[in-house]
Protein backbone atom coordinates (compact mmCIF):
# COMPACT_ATOMS: atom_id res chain seq x y z
CA UNK A 1 0.00 0.00 0.00
CA UNK A 2 1.48 3.31 -1.06
CA UNK A 3 0.82 5.73 1.73
CA UNK A 4 2.73 8.05 4.03
CA UNK A 5 2.67 8.13 7.80
CA UNK A 6 -0.24 10.57 8.17
CA UNK A 7 -2.40 8.57 5.79
CA UNK A 8 -1.52 5.30 7.45
CA UNK A 9 -2.52 6.63 10.86
CA UNK A 10 -5.75 8.01 9.47
CA UNK A 11 -6.70 4.74 7.84
CA UNK A 12 -5.81 2.43 10.65
CA UNK A 13 -6.23 4.63 13.68
CA UNK A 14 -3.58 2.50 15.33
CA UNK A 15 -1.00 5.03 16.33
CA UNK A 16 -0.59 4.89 20.05
CA UNK A 17 -2.50 2.09 21.64
CA UNK A 18 -3.88 0.09 18.81
CA UNK A 19 -7.59 -0.34 19.15
CA UNK A 20 -9.64 2.27 20.90
CA UNK A 21 -12.81 1.47 22.78
CA UNK A 22 -14.83 3.11 20.07
CA UNK A 23 -13.63 0.68 17.45
CA UNK A 24 -14.74 -2.18 19.65
CA UNK A 25 -18.25 -0.90 19.83
CA UNK A 26 -18.07 0.17 23.47
CA UNK A 27 -20.09 3.30 23.94
CA UNK A 28 -18.34 6.39 25.27
CA UNK A 29 -19.37 8.10 28.44
CA UNK A 30 -21.42 11.23 28.01
CA UNK A 31 -19.11 14.17 27.81
CA UNK A 32 -21.28 16.19 30.21
CA UNK A 33 -19.35 14.88 33.17
CA UNK A 34 -16.20 16.54 31.90
CA UNK A 35 -17.46 19.98 31.08
CA UNK A 36 -18.09 22.84 33.43
CA UNK A 37 -21.52 24.35 33.78
CA UNK A 38 -22.52 27.19 31.51
CA UNK A 39 -20.61 30.27 32.62
CA UNK A 40 -23.52 32.64 31.96
CA UNK A 41 -26.12 30.54 33.79
CA UNK A 42 -27.99 32.71 36.28
CA UNK A 43 -26.11 35.85 35.28
CA UNK A 44 -28.03 39.10 34.92
CA UNK A 45 -28.62 40.13 31.31
CA UNK A 46 -28.04 43.80 30.54
CA UNK A 47 -28.74 45.05 27.03
CA UNK A 48 -26.16 47.51 25.78
CA UNK A 49 -25.20 49.09 22.47
CA UNK A 50 -21.98 48.32 20.62
CA UNK A 51 -19.81 51.47 20.76
CA UNK A 52 -18.26 51.15 17.32
CA UNK A 53 -20.09 51.88 14.05
CA UNK A 54 -23.43 53.55 13.32
CA UNK A 55 -25.21 50.21 12.93
CA UNK A 56 -25.34 50.26 16.75
CA UNK A 57 -25.89 46.53 17.25
CA UNK A 58 -27.43 45.51 20.53
CA UNK A 59 -25.33 43.33 22.80
CA UNK A 60 -26.39 41.30 25.83
CA UNK A 61 -23.90 41.77 28.65
CA UNK A 62 -23.91 38.96 31.20
CA UNK A 63 -23.17 40.33 34.65
CA UNK A 64 -22.54 38.32 37.80
CA UNK A 65 -21.70 39.93 41.15
CA UNK A 66 -21.16 43.25 39.42
CA UNK A 67 -18.63 41.77 37.07
CA UNK A 68 -18.95 41.34 33.31
CA UNK A 69 -18.59 37.64 32.50
CA UNK A 70 -19.62 37.44 28.84
CA UNK A 71 -21.08 39.41 25.95
CA UNK A 72 -22.96 38.33 22.85
CA UNK A 73 -25.34 39.70 20.23
CA UNK A 74 -28.95 40.37 21.22
CA UNK A 75 -31.17 38.13 19.06
CA UNK A 76 -34.27 40.21 19.83
CA UNK A 77 -32.88 43.37 18.27
CA UNK A 78 -34.09 43.49 14.65
CA UNK A 79 -30.98 45.16 13.25
CA UNK A 80 -28.34 42.60 14.15
CA UNK A 81 -30.58 39.66 15.15
CA UNK A 82 -27.89 38.33 17.51
CA UNK A 83 -25.02 38.65 15.04
CA UNK A 84 -21.88 40.70 15.56
CA UNK A 85 -18.78 41.53 13.55
CA UNK A 86 -15.25 40.96 14.81
CA UNK A 87 -15.23 44.28 16.66
CA UNK A 88 -18.61 43.87 18.30
CA UNK A 89 -17.77 40.29 19.20
CA UNK A 90 -14.71 41.47 21.13
CA UNK A 91 -16.68 43.47 23.69
CA UNK A 92 -15.69 41.39 26.69
CA UNK A 93 -11.97 41.83 26.03
CA UNK A 94 -12.42 45.47 25.13
CA UNK A 95 -13.92 46.02 28.55
CA UNK A 96 -11.45 43.99 30.57
CA UNK A 97 -8.29 44.73 28.58
CA UNK A 98 -5.53 46.40 30.57
CA UNK A 99 -4.94 48.89 27.72
CA UNK A 100 -8.44 50.30 28.02
CA UNK A 101 -8.44 54.06 28.70
CA UNK A 102 -10.54 55.07 31.68
CA UNK A 103 -9.35 58.66 32.25
CA UNK A 104 -8.34 61.51 29.93
CA UNK A 105 -4.69 61.30 28.95
CA UNK A 106 -2.67 64.39 28.10
CA UNK A 107 0.62 64.69 26.28
CA UNK A 108 2.10 68.19 26.41
CA UNK A 109 3.57 69.66 23.20
CA UNK A 110 7.06 68.21 22.72
CA UNK A 111 6.66 65.73 25.54
CA UNK A 112 7.10 61.98 25.14
CA UNK A 113 5.01 61.12 28.20
CA UNK A 114 1.28 60.75 28.67
CA UNK A 115 -0.16 62.11 31.93
CA UNK A 116 -3.48 61.23 33.50
CA UNK A 117 -5.79 64.24 33.88
CA UNK A 118 -9.21 64.89 35.37
CA UNK A 119 -12.28 65.53 33.23
CA UNK A 120 -12.59 69.07 34.74
CA UNK A 121 -9.07 69.96 33.69
CA UNK A 122 -9.62 68.46 30.23
CA UNK A 123 -12.89 70.30 29.55
CA UNK A 124 -11.34 73.57 30.61
CA UNK A 125 -8.35 72.99 28.34
CA UNK A 126 -10.61 72.20 25.38
CA UNK A 127 -12.74 75.31 25.97
CA UNK A 128 -9.70 77.57 26.43
CA UNK A 129 -7.97 76.28 23.30
CA UNK A 130 -11.07 76.40 21.13
CA UNK A 131 -11.66 80.00 22.14
CA UNK A 132 -8.02 80.95 21.58
CA UNK A 133 -7.88 79.41 18.11
CA UNK A 134 -11.20 80.94 17.12
CA UNK A 135 -10.21 84.40 18.40
CA UNK A 136 -7.01 84.39 16.34
CA UNK A 137 -8.01 82.44 13.21
CA UNK A 138 -11.62 83.37 12.43
CA UNK A 139 -11.83 84.72 8.86
CA UNK A 140 -14.54 87.37 8.75
CA UNK A 141 -14.29 88.24 5.04
CA UNK A 142 -12.82 86.52 1.98
CA UNK A 143 -10.66 88.12 -0.78
CA UNK A 144 -13.72 89.60 -2.46
CA UNK A 145 -14.90 91.29 0.72
CA UNK A 146 -17.80 88.89 1.24
CA UNK A 147 -18.68 88.04 4.84
CA UNK A 148 -17.81 84.37 5.46
CA UNK A 149 -17.14 84.05 9.26
CA UNK A 150 -15.10 80.92 8.57
CA UNK A 151 -12.76 79.00 10.89
CA UNK A 152 -10.45 76.88 8.71
CA UNK A 153 -8.02 75.77 11.38
CA UNK A 154 -10.38 73.51 13.29
CA UNK A 155 -11.96 70.17 12.46
CA UNK A 156 -14.94 68.59 14.18
CA UNK A 157 -15.60 64.87 14.31
CA UNK A 158 -18.62 63.32 16.01
CA UNK A 159 -19.48 59.88 17.22
CA UNK A 160 -21.20 57.39 14.96
CA UNK A 161 -23.86 57.00 17.63
CA UNK A 162 -25.26 60.50 17.43
CA UNK A 163 -28.86 60.40 16.27
CA UNK A 164 -30.48 62.93 13.94
CA UNK A 165 -31.38 65.40 16.70
CA UNK A 166 -27.99 65.17 18.38
CA UNK A 167 -26.31 65.72 15.02
CA UNK A 168 -28.47 68.81 14.47
CA UNK A 169 -27.41 70.24 17.85
CA UNK A 170 -23.74 69.46 17.25
CA UNK A 171 -23.97 70.91 13.76
CA UNK A 172 -25.42 74.19 15.03
CA UNK A 173 -22.65 74.43 17.62
CA UNK A 174 -19.81 73.93 15.13
CA UNK A 175 -21.40 76.24 12.52
CA UNK A 176 -21.77 78.82 15.26
CA UNK A 177 -18.02 78.63 15.79
CA UNK A 178 -17.47 78.99 12.02
CA UNK A 179 -16.12 75.48 11.55
CA UNK A 180 -16.66 74.15 8.03
CA UNK A 181 -14.82 70.85 8.30
CA UNK A 182 -17.35 68.54 9.93
CA UNK A 183 -17.53 64.78 9.77
CA UNK A 184 -18.79 61.90 11.78
CA UNK A 185 -17.47 58.42 12.32
CA UNK A 186 -20.11 56.19 10.86
CA UNK A 187 -17.91 53.81 8.96
CA UNK A 188 -15.96 51.71 11.38
CA UNK B 1 -28.62 12.14 16.04
CA UNK B 2 -25.43 14.18 15.72
CA UNK B 3 -25.40 17.93 15.50
CA UNK B 4 -23.69 19.58 12.56
CA UNK B 5 -22.40 22.89 11.27
CA UNK B 6 -23.06 24.06 7.76
CA UNK B 7 -20.47 26.63 6.70
CA UNK B 8 -21.48 28.40 3.50
CA UNK B 9 -18.23 30.02 2.30
CA UNK B 10 -20.12 31.66 -0.57
CA UNK B 11 -21.68 33.90 2.08
CA UNK B 12 -18.53 34.48 4.12
CA UNK B 13 -17.12 38.01 3.97
CA UNK B 14 -14.18 37.13 6.26
CA UNK B 15 -15.29 39.67 8.88
CA UNK B 16 -13.88 37.21 11.44
CA UNK B 17 -16.77 37.75 13.84
CA UNK B 18 -16.83 33.95 14.33
CA UNK B 19 -13.12 33.81 15.07
CA UNK B 20 -13.38 36.53 17.72
CA UNK B 21 -16.65 35.25 19.20
CA UNK B 22 -14.93 31.87 19.67
CA UNK B 23 -11.94 33.49 21.32
CA UNK B 24 -14.16 35.58 23.60
CA UNK B 25 -16.44 32.75 24.68
CA UNK B 26 -13.46 30.52 25.45
CA UNK B 27 -11.57 33.47 27.00
CA UNK B 28 -8.43 32.68 25.07
CA UNK B 29 -5.46 35.06 25.42
CA UNK B 30 -4.12 37.20 22.56
CA UNK B 31 -1.29 36.20 20.25
CA UNK B 32 1.73 38.31 19.41
CA UNK B 33 1.01 39.36 15.83
CA UNK B 34 2.96 40.96 13.04
CA UNK B 35 2.27 42.16 9.52
CA UNK B 36 2.81 39.23 7.18
CA UNK B 37 1.22 40.71 4.08
CA UNK B 38 -2.10 38.93 4.59
CA UNK B 39 -5.30 39.73 6.40
CA UNK B 40 -5.23 36.19 7.77
CA UNK B 41 -4.33 36.62 11.39
CA UNK B 42 -3.10 34.61 13.22
CA UNK B 43 -1.34 32.68 10.45
CA UNK B 44 -2.58 29.30 11.73
CA UNK B 45 -4.64 27.58 14.39
CA UNK B 46 -2.87 27.64 17.76
CA UNK B 47 -3.74 26.96 21.41
CA UNK B 48 -5.23 30.48 21.60
CA UNK B 49 -7.33 30.16 18.43
CA UNK B 50 -9.68 27.23 17.97
CA UNK B 51 -10.94 28.90 14.86
CA UNK B 52 -9.15 30.89 12.16
CA UNK B 53 -10.55 32.43 8.99
CA UNK B 54 -8.13 31.53 6.21
CA UNK B 55 -7.61 33.97 3.34
CA UNK B 56 -6.46 32.55 0.04
CA UNK B 57 -5.96 34.51 -3.15
CA UNK B 58 -5.17 33.19 -6.60
CA UNK B 59 -5.43 34.20 -10.23
CA UNK B 60 -8.36 32.87 -12.23
CA UNK B 61 -8.11 33.81 -15.93
CA UNK B 62 -6.31 37.04 -15.03
CA UNK B 63 -8.75 37.97 -12.27
CA UNK B 64 -7.79 37.85 -8.61
CA UNK B 65 -10.10 35.57 -6.64
CA UNK B 66 -10.18 35.80 -2.88
CA UNK B 67 -11.46 32.78 -1.00
CA UNK B 68 -12.36 32.69 2.69
CA UNK B 69 -12.35 29.56 4.80
CA UNK B 70 -13.42 29.63 8.48
CA UNK B 71 -11.29 26.67 9.58
CA UNK B 72 -12.17 24.59 12.66
CA UNK B 73 -12.44 21.01 13.90
CA UNK B 74 -14.77 18.97 11.66
CA UNK B 75 -16.07 16.78 14.52
CA UNK B 76 -15.63 13.68 12.33
CA UNK B 77 -18.35 11.07 12.54
CA UNK B 78 -15.63 8.48 13.03
CA UNK B 79 -12.82 10.61 14.48
CA UNK B 80 -9.28 9.29 13.82
CA UNK B 81 -7.93 11.38 16.73
CA UNK B 82 -10.16 9.47 19.14
CA UNK B 83 -9.09 6.17 17.59
CA UNK B 84 -5.48 7.13 18.17
CA UNK B 85 -5.66 8.97 21.49
CA UNK B 86 -9.10 8.35 22.94
CA UNK B 87 -7.99 5.66 25.35
CA UNK B 88 -4.69 7.24 26.46
CA UNK B 89 -6.05 9.16 29.45
CA UNK B 90 -9.54 8.56 30.76
CA UNK B 91 -11.70 11.60 30.08
CA UNK B 92 -9.08 13.50 28.09
CA UNK B 93 -10.43 13.06 24.58
CA UNK B 94 -14.10 12.27 24.21
CA UNK B 95 -16.46 11.59 21.33
CA UNK B 96 -19.92 12.42 22.57
CA UNK B 97 -22.37 9.97 21.03
CA UNK B 98 -25.39 12.22 21.48
CA UNK B 99 -24.12 15.38 19.77
CA UNK B 100 -21.25 14.00 17.73
CA UNK B 101 -18.95 16.53 19.39
CA UNK B 102 -15.28 15.63 19.70
CA UNK B 103 -14.15 17.29 22.91
CA UNK B 104 -10.69 17.53 24.47
CA UNK B 105 -10.49 18.36 28.17
CA UNK B 106 -7.73 19.72 30.43
CA UNK B 107 -6.81 16.11 31.15
CA UNK B 108 -5.03 16.09 27.78
CA UNK B 109 -2.14 17.70 29.67
CA UNK B 110 -1.32 14.15 30.83
CA UNK B 111 -0.75 13.07 27.22
CA UNK B 112 2.90 13.10 26.18
CA UNK B 113 4.23 15.34 23.43
CA UNK B 114 5.10 12.28 21.36
CA UNK B 115 1.56 10.92 21.62
CA UNK B 116 0.25 14.36 20.72
CA UNK B 117 2.24 14.26 17.49
CA UNK B 118 0.53 10.98 16.63
CA UNK B 119 -2.85 12.49 17.41
CA UNK B 120 -2.13 15.53 15.26
CA UNK B 121 -0.88 13.39 12.40
CA UNK B 122 -3.97 11.24 12.57
CA UNK B 123 -6.18 14.28 11.96
CA UNK B 124 -7.07 14.51 8.26
CA UNK B 125 -7.60 18.26 8.71
CA UNK B 126 -4.53 19.12 10.82
CA UNK B 127 -6.55 20.61 13.68
CA UNK B 128 -5.30 19.67 17.20
CA UNK B 129 -2.77 22.03 18.81
CA UNK B 130 -0.80 21.60 22.01
CA UNK B 131 0.11 24.35 24.45
CA UNK B 132 3.84 23.77 25.08
CA UNK B 133 3.62 25.36 28.56
CA UNK B 134 0.65 23.48 29.98
CA UNK B 135 0.68 20.42 27.70
CA UNK B 136 -3.07 20.84 27.14
CA UNK B 137 -4.24 19.81 23.68
CA UNK B 138 -7.03 21.99 22.40
CA UNK B 139 -9.33 22.67 19.48
CA UNK B 140 -12.95 23.60 18.78
CA UNK B 141 -15.29 22.04 21.36
CA UNK B 142 -18.49 22.56 19.33
CA UNK B 143 -19.17 24.96 22.24
CA UNK B 144 -20.22 21.88 24.15
CA UNK B 145 -21.33 23.87 27.21
CA UNK B 146 -23.49 26.14 25.06
CA UNK B 147 -25.13 23.46 22.91
CA UNK B 148 -25.86 21.36 26.02
CA UNK B 149 -27.90 24.33 27.26
CA UNK B 150 -29.74 24.86 23.98
CA UNK B 151 -27.58 27.78 22.83
CA UNK B 152 -25.93 28.09 19.44
CA UNK B 153 -22.14 27.76 19.26
CA UNK B 154 -20.55 31.19 19.73
CA UNK B 155 -19.28 31.37 16.14
CA UNK B 156 -22.69 30.56 14.66
CA UNK B 157 -24.44 33.02 16.97
CA UNK B 158 -22.11 35.85 15.90
CA UNK B 159 -22.08 35.28 12.13
CA UNK B 160 -23.76 38.31 10.47
CA UNK B 161 -24.10 36.85 6.96
CA UNK B 162 -25.61 33.43 7.54
CA UNK B 163 -22.41 31.65 6.51
CA UNK B 164 -22.31 29.77 9.82
CA UNK B 165 -25.24 27.47 10.56
CA UNK B 166 -25.85 24.83 13.21
CA UNK B 167 -28.48 22.17 13.78
CA UNK B 168 -29.31 18.50 13.38
CA UNK B 169 -27.06 16.77 10.85
CA UNK B 170 -29.84 15.83 8.36
CA UNK B 171 -31.20 19.38 8.43
CA UNK B 172 -27.76 20.86 7.83
CA UNK B 173 -27.07 18.39 5.01
CA UNK B 174 -30.40 19.28 3.38
CA UNK B 175 -29.60 23.00 3.73
CA UNK B 176 -26.14 22.39 2.29
CA UNK B 177 -27.55 20.53 -0.72
CA UNK B 178 -30.17 23.17 -1.43
CA UNK B 179 -27.56 25.95 -1.21
CA UNK B 180 -25.23 23.89 -3.41
CA UNK B 181 -27.88 23.65 -6.12
CA UNK B 182 -28.32 27.44 -5.99
CA UNK B 183 -24.62 28.31 -5.90
CA UNK B 184 -23.81 25.91 -8.76
CA UNK B 185 -25.80 28.11 -11.13
CA UNK B 186 -23.15 30.82 -10.78
CA UNK B 187 -20.16 28.76 -9.61
CA UNK B 188 -20.12 25.44 -11.52
CA UNK B 189 -17.18 24.15 -9.47
CA UNK B 190 -19.08 24.49 -6.17
CA UNK B 191 -18.91 21.42 -3.94
CA UNK B 192 -19.56 20.16 -0.42
CA UNK B 193 -16.37 19.16 1.39
CA UNK B 194 -16.46 15.63 2.86
CA UNK B 195 -20.13 16.10 3.78
CA UNK B 196 -20.75 12.39 4.42
CA UNK B 197 -18.03 11.81 7.00
CA UNK B 198 -17.87 14.98 9.11
CA UNK B 199 -20.25 17.10 11.17
CA UNK B 200 -18.91 20.37 9.75
CA UNK B 201 -20.10 20.65 6.17
CA UNK B 202 -18.42 23.29 4.03
CA UNK B 203 -19.89 24.65 0.84
CA UNK B 204 -16.91 25.66 -1.31
CA UNK B 205 -17.29 27.63 -4.54
CA UNK B 206 -13.99 26.42 -5.99
CA UNK B 207 -11.64 23.47 -5.73
CA UNK B 208 -10.83 22.65 -2.08
CA UNK B 209 -7.07 22.94 -2.71
CA UNK B 210 -7.52 26.61 -3.58
CA UNK B 211 -8.86 27.29 -0.09
CA UNK B 212 -6.45 25.43 2.13
CA UNK B 213 -4.25 22.30 2.01
CA UNK B 214 -6.50 20.60 4.54
CA UNK B 215 -9.89 21.85 3.34
CA UNK B 216 -10.81 18.23 2.59
CA UNK B 217 -9.35 15.13 4.22
CA UNK B 218 -5.79 14.43 3.19
CA UNK B 219 -6.14 10.75 2.50
CA UNK B 220 -5.26 9.51 -0.96
CA UNK B 221 -4.56 5.89 -0.23
CA UNK B 222 -7.46 4.69 -2.30
CA UNK B 223 -8.95 2.80 0.63
CA UNK B 224 -11.70 4.24 2.74
CA UNK B 225 -10.82 4.24 6.41
CA UNK B 226 -14.24 3.01 7.45
CA UNK B 227 -14.09 0.09 5.03
CA UNK B 228 -10.62 -0.80 6.24
CA UNK B 229 -11.67 -0.80 9.88
CA UNK B 230 -14.88 -2.65 9.20
CA UNK B 231 -12.89 -5.49 7.69
CA UNK B 232 -10.24 -5.46 10.35
CA UNK B 233 -12.39 -5.28 13.46
CA UNK B 234 -15.69 -6.81 12.42
CA UNK B 235 -15.25 -10.01 14.48
CA UNK B 236 -14.12 -8.08 17.58
CA UNK B 237 -16.91 -5.55 17.26
CA UNK B 238 -19.51 -8.26 17.05
CA UNK B 239 -18.31 -9.97 20.19
CA UNK B 240 -18.08 -6.66 22.02
CA UNK B 241 -21.62 -5.75 21.01
CA UNK B 242 -22.96 -9.02 22.28
CA UNK B 243 -21.32 -8.32 25.64
CA UNK B 244 -22.61 -4.79 25.88
CA UNK B 245 -25.05 -4.34 28.76
CA UNK B 246 -26.93 -1.41 27.29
Amino acid sequence: MDCNRREFLQVTGTGVLGLSLLQLGVDVKPVQAYTATLKIEGAKEVVTVCPFCSVSCHIIAHVRDGKLVSTEGDPEYPINEGALCAKGASMLTMTSNKHRLKKPMYRAPGSTKWEEKTWEWTFEQIATRVKKVRDTDLILQDDKGQTVNRLDSMFFIGTSHADNEECAAAHQMVRGLGIVHVDHQART
Amino acid sequence: MPKAFFIDTSRCTACRGCQIACKEWNELPPNQTRQRGSHQNPPDLNPNNYKVVRFSEHLDAGTVKWLFFPDQCRHCQDPPCISVGGSLVDGAMIHDAQTGAVVYTDKTSQISEKDFEEIRESCPYNIPRRNPKTGVISKCTMCFDRISHGLLPACVKACPTGAMNFGEYPDMLALANSRLADVKKTCPKANLADADTVNVIYLLIDEPKKYHDFAVAQNDTGIDRKTFLAHLFAPVRRSAESLSLD
